[in-house]
Formats: structure tokens, C-alpha cells, sequence
């Protein structure tokens, strides 16, 4: 690279190295000022999950990932899974107007604790993301929040964590996209037929677009117990625009009898 | 003479953390955060400064019984529980201060965190903003003290019950004051609820939290299931332990 300054000036080459070494500068020094574990706040805002692969439903959305490739204890324990208060439909075919019951317990799911898979694996409703400096906070508005260290520090050992359904997630920045590593997931379904235990080990690559706009989250799951190989896939988000977003209230009254059946479509003109 | 000292000590708790101002001045993100408020914040026995509220002649007893019938049937059935039982859950506070907002997390079962947004002047319009427990709650700094403004509240979800009495309605209007005490290992925060359908002279409280160690690693939320049938024997005043047992 040339060092005179005159010709610097009249090497269109020099001129775009320069440039280039400038942006990068600009790039580096954007995140410069995130020195782990200190927050990034790029991820910081609102965000919505999006059908990046046009599937209209998310069995669809997850029907484009690879398949977990299962161990048969993975096998296993996925078979014997199953989500506990829903009910089979009785009866039936029930006449126009008539609800089915649906759920056993609407509202509870028994084992869910309301932090939990929602904050690792967001379905259609919207998350919010919160970055201090030494936590980050992802709040679905389907409840609970999942809180994720940022502040140095290292997981107890398994046996001193409460699994649960966001698990102990530690996490730090690499130039901007923020790295998780996550235990002690209350055990469960992941998307693309596969199953999590306390002891799986997630981690994921949080991932901002240059623009900002949209948010790309990579998955893997790690269990020599579960899976043969690790599994992967990713989700996609877009941010929902400052001006006027705010959080919802995902109300569900489990002492109203409607929240346990199905939607009844109104009279057909 | 207990009366007294109380009152003395009152007043010097709300002269600190200040009892006025509407969240009127123009915000200013935490990246120009005179203070940080993150941090795990408990309440103890002694952490309450809670004065009888001075209620309207217009709320009978029948409609305070009403709202406090509502509330246990909220408490019974796991709802959303919403402001003001969110500041003080029975569990430490988890608090943590963003660019954009400030997130309040109760780690209990039937609360969903609270927003308080740092980035917004005017809270969201009626015509978008569905009322909900917690409300619509935006902030700016006064100071090192945190102003924060709420309103849109559900006049019938979650536990309506303002400590000191009274409960919280569509025209309730909260304005809350946050601000560090010794070298920041106390969070006093001032409450005050005004509305013209309950309060006949605003109803101030202050709570001071203790903040607990940096790397303080809270339990997981507790369950709360609607369709336990000895927690409900016992919400409902089961009259023997073998009752509470066993349920109904």
C-alpha cells in the first residue's frame, strides 16, 4: 500500500483502500465499544418471528429444518412426550355453533413455568429484548422472561441448576452478534422432531443484519445422550418499528370456560 | 408518640425521593443515564411506608367488596396480576435498565415483566393501546431520579388493590419515582395514584428495596396452577389442615 500522501491522492486503488480501511474502522469501532461482556444494545428493541420459508404454519416453518438425527434414547424419549393438558376431542362431528373442549387445563400447562422454551424458541408473538450491562432480558408476550448473563460469569454445575424452561443461558459478544450457551432446560420438544433434557446443551449465535432490521438466530443442540449429531437451524425476526410498539398483555382468564374450547366460526351468510 | 416518629420519618422518605411532576419533560434514553437501577432489589419487613389512602364518599363498602372479591378470584384462578401487586411479588425484583426501557421482572408465576420505555414523550394512543394490568408506562430522568408515567389500566383484570387502600380503574394515573440511596444499595420508589373515580387526595407510598448480591442467582419462578385442588381448598378457607390436604 502506498505511504506517500501525494500518492495516496492520485491512486484511485490507495483511494479505495483507504476507504475500505476506513469503514472497517468505522465497523470495528461501532463495536469496538462492546468489549464482552458489556451489552451491545444493537438487539435491543421489538421483535416478531418470521415465516422465512413462506409456510403459512409453523409445523411448515419447522418442516423446511433438517431433522434431528436421534439417538433411540433421543427416540425414546421423544415417543413418550406428548403435551399434557390437551384433551382428545370427544364426540363429534359437533354441530355448527358447538365448541369442542380442547385443552384440560386452559391457561396452565402443567411443568410449563411460564419463562421459558417461549424466550429460546419464540412462537408468532412478538419478543422484547432488553440489554443492560450485565443481563439480557428477553421478554415474549406470551410470558415469563428468559435471563441471559452477560456478566462474566460461568454456569454452576448442573446438579446446582433448577431446570426450567429457559434454562442458565451465559453469554458474551463477538463483534456485535451475541453468543449463548445455554443448560439446565426443563426437558421437552425442540422444533424439527427433536427433544432437550437438562443436560442438552443449546447454543446460539444472535446475529443482526447490517441494516439492523433483522435479527438471525442459529441454534444447536448438543446431547451425545439425544442426538447423533448436533442440530441445527435457524430462526429469522424482523424489528417492529420504534415509533408507538409497545408490549402486550397476553391475557388468558383459565376460569373462563371459552378459553378451553375451540373457535367456533360465526354463522356462514 | 409511634404516630409521630412514623410521620417524621415519612416525611423525609417522600421529601427524598419527591413526590411531584408528571412525566412531561422530554425522555432521555439510559445511554444518557445519570444513574444504572439494574440489579436484584427484595423487600424486607421493614421496607414499606404505607399511609391510608383518603378514598371519594362516592366508594361505598359494596364496591370495595366487589374489587376485592375480583381480586381473590384473580389470585384463585393464576391470572395476570399487573401493577401495583407487581412491585412487591414476595420475590426479589429483577430490574434492568436498557437504552430504550427499563424492564421490571417479578420471577413469579402470574406477572408478565413490566416495560418502562425511556424512548416515548406521550404514552400510546387509546384508539391503539389495549388497557392491560400493567399499563402504558414511559419515563424520563429528573436528575438521578427516575420519573415514570402510567396510565391505560384494566379497571377488572389481574389484583386492582392499591396498597392503603382503594383499586386501580380506567382513569387510574401512576407516577412513580425511582432513585438510589447509599451508594446504591437502596432503591427507594415512590408510588402515586391518582384518580378521579377513587382517590380524593392522591395516594402516595414508598417502598425501599435492599439490593442483593451482583451475582445473586434467583430461584425459578413458582408454579402456579389454577387446577390444584388442595391450593384451592385452601385460597377458599379450607377449616382443617386435612381439608387443605386433601382438597375438596
Amino acid at each position: 500500500m502506498a505511504t506517500d500522501p501525494r500518492a495516496m491522492a492520485t491512486d484511485p486503488r490507495a483511494v479505495g483502500s483507504v476507504i475500505a480501511i476506513g469503514l472497517l474502522a468505522a465497523t470495528a469501532s461501532a463495536f469496538a465499544s462492546d468489549p464482552a461482556p458489556a451489552a451491545s444494545h444493537h438487539l435491543e428493541g421489538d421483535w416478531v418471528r418470521t415465516d422465512q420459508n413462506h409456510s403459512g404454519s409453523f409445523d411448515g416453518l419447522a418442516g423446511s429444518f433438517a431433522k434431528a438425527q436421534l439417538t433411540p434414547q433421543g427416540q425414546a424419549d421423544l415417543q413418550s412426550a406428548g403435551r399434557p393438558n390437551l384433551r382428545p376431542l370427544i364426540g363429534g362431528p359437533h354441530k355448527t355453533g358447538q365448541a369442542y373442549v380442547v385443552v384440560q387445563t386452559p391457561c396452565y400447562i402443567p411443568g410449563y413455568d411460564g419463562g421459558g422454551a417461549l424466550g429460546v424458541n419464540p412462537d408468532s408473538g412478538a419478543i422484547h429484548i432488553v440489554e443492560s450491562k450485565d443481563q439480557v432480558i428477553i421478554a415474549p408476550e406470551r410470558g415469563g422472561a428468559r435471563v441471559i448473563y452477560i456478566d462474566g460469569r460461568t454456569p454452576p454445575d448442573g446438579t446446582h441448576i433448577i431446570p426450567n424452561g429457559s434454562g442458565y443461558g451465559v453469554g458474551h459478544y463477538e463483534h456485535g452478534t451475541l453468543v449463548v450457551d445455554t443448560v439446565g432446560l426443563r426437558s421437552g420438544a425442540v422444533p424439527a422432531g427433536g427433544w432437550r433434557t437438562p443436560a442438552t446443551h443449546l447454543h446460539e449465535r444472535f446475529e443482526l443484519s447490517p441494516d439492523g432490521q433483522h435479527l438471525t438466530v442459529h441454534y444447536t443442540y448438543s446431547d451425545r445422550a439425544i442426538y447423533v449429531k448436533p442440530h441445527s437451524y435457524d430462526y429469522t425476526f424482523d424489528r417492529l418499528p420504534a415509533d408507538n410498539a409497545y408490549a402486550l398483555e397476553d391475557w388468558c382468564d383459565s376460569s373462563d370456560p371459552k378459553e378451553a374450547t375451540s373457535i367456533v366460526p360465526p354463522p356462514q351468510q | 408518640m409511634a404516630h409521630q416518629a412514623m410521620s417524621i420519618v415519612a416525611a423525609a422518605l417522600l421529601t427524598i425521593a419527591g413526590l411531584t411532576g408528571a412525566a412531561a419533560a422530554p425522555s432521555a434514553s439510559a445511554s444518557a443515564a445519570p444513574v444504572d437501577l439494574s440489579g436484584y432489589w427484595d423487600l424486607a419487613i421493614d421496607s414499606r411506608y404505607v399511609p391510608h389512602a383518603t378514598l371519594l364518599p362516592s366508594v361505598t363498602a359494596a364496591m370495595i367488596a366487589t374489587h376485592a372479591e375480583a381480586d381473590a378470584h384473580a389470585v384463585r384462578w393464576c391470572n395476570l396480576l399487573g401493577l401495583p401487586s407487581l412491585m412487591d411479588p414476595g420475590r426479589p425484583l429483577n430490574i434492568r435498565q436498557g437504552r430504550r426501557e427499563v424492564v421490571i421482572v417479578a420471577n413469579i408465576m402470574n406477572t408478565q415483566p413490566r416495560h418502562i420505555y425511556l424512548d416515548r414523550t406521550k404514552h400510546i394512543s387509546n384508539d391503539v393501546f389495549d388497557p392491560s394490568t400493567t399499563g402504558d408506562s414511559i419515563a424520563h430522568w429528573e436528575g438521578d431520579t427516575l420519573v415514570v408515567d402510567t396510565v391505560g389500566f384494566s379497571p377488572t383484570r389481574g389484583l386492582t388493590a392499591i396498597p392503603g387502600g382503594g383499586y386501580r380503574t380506567d382513569s387510574s394515573h401512576l407516577v412513580e419515582r425511582f432513585q438510589l440511596h447509599n451508594k446504591g444499595s437502596i432503591l427507594l420508589v415512590s408510588s402515586t395514584w391518582t384518580d378521579p373515580k377513587v382517590f380524593a387526595a392522591p395516594q402516595t407510598y414508598v417502598y425501599r428495596y435492599y439490593r442483593l448480591p451482583e451475582k445473586f442467582d434467583p430461584a425459578p419462578a413458582n408454579d402456579c396452577n389454577p387446577f390444584d385442588a388442595t391450593r384451592t381448598a385452601f385460597l377458599e378457607g379450607a377449616d382443617s389442615l386435612e381439608t387443605v390436604s386433601h382438597g375438596h
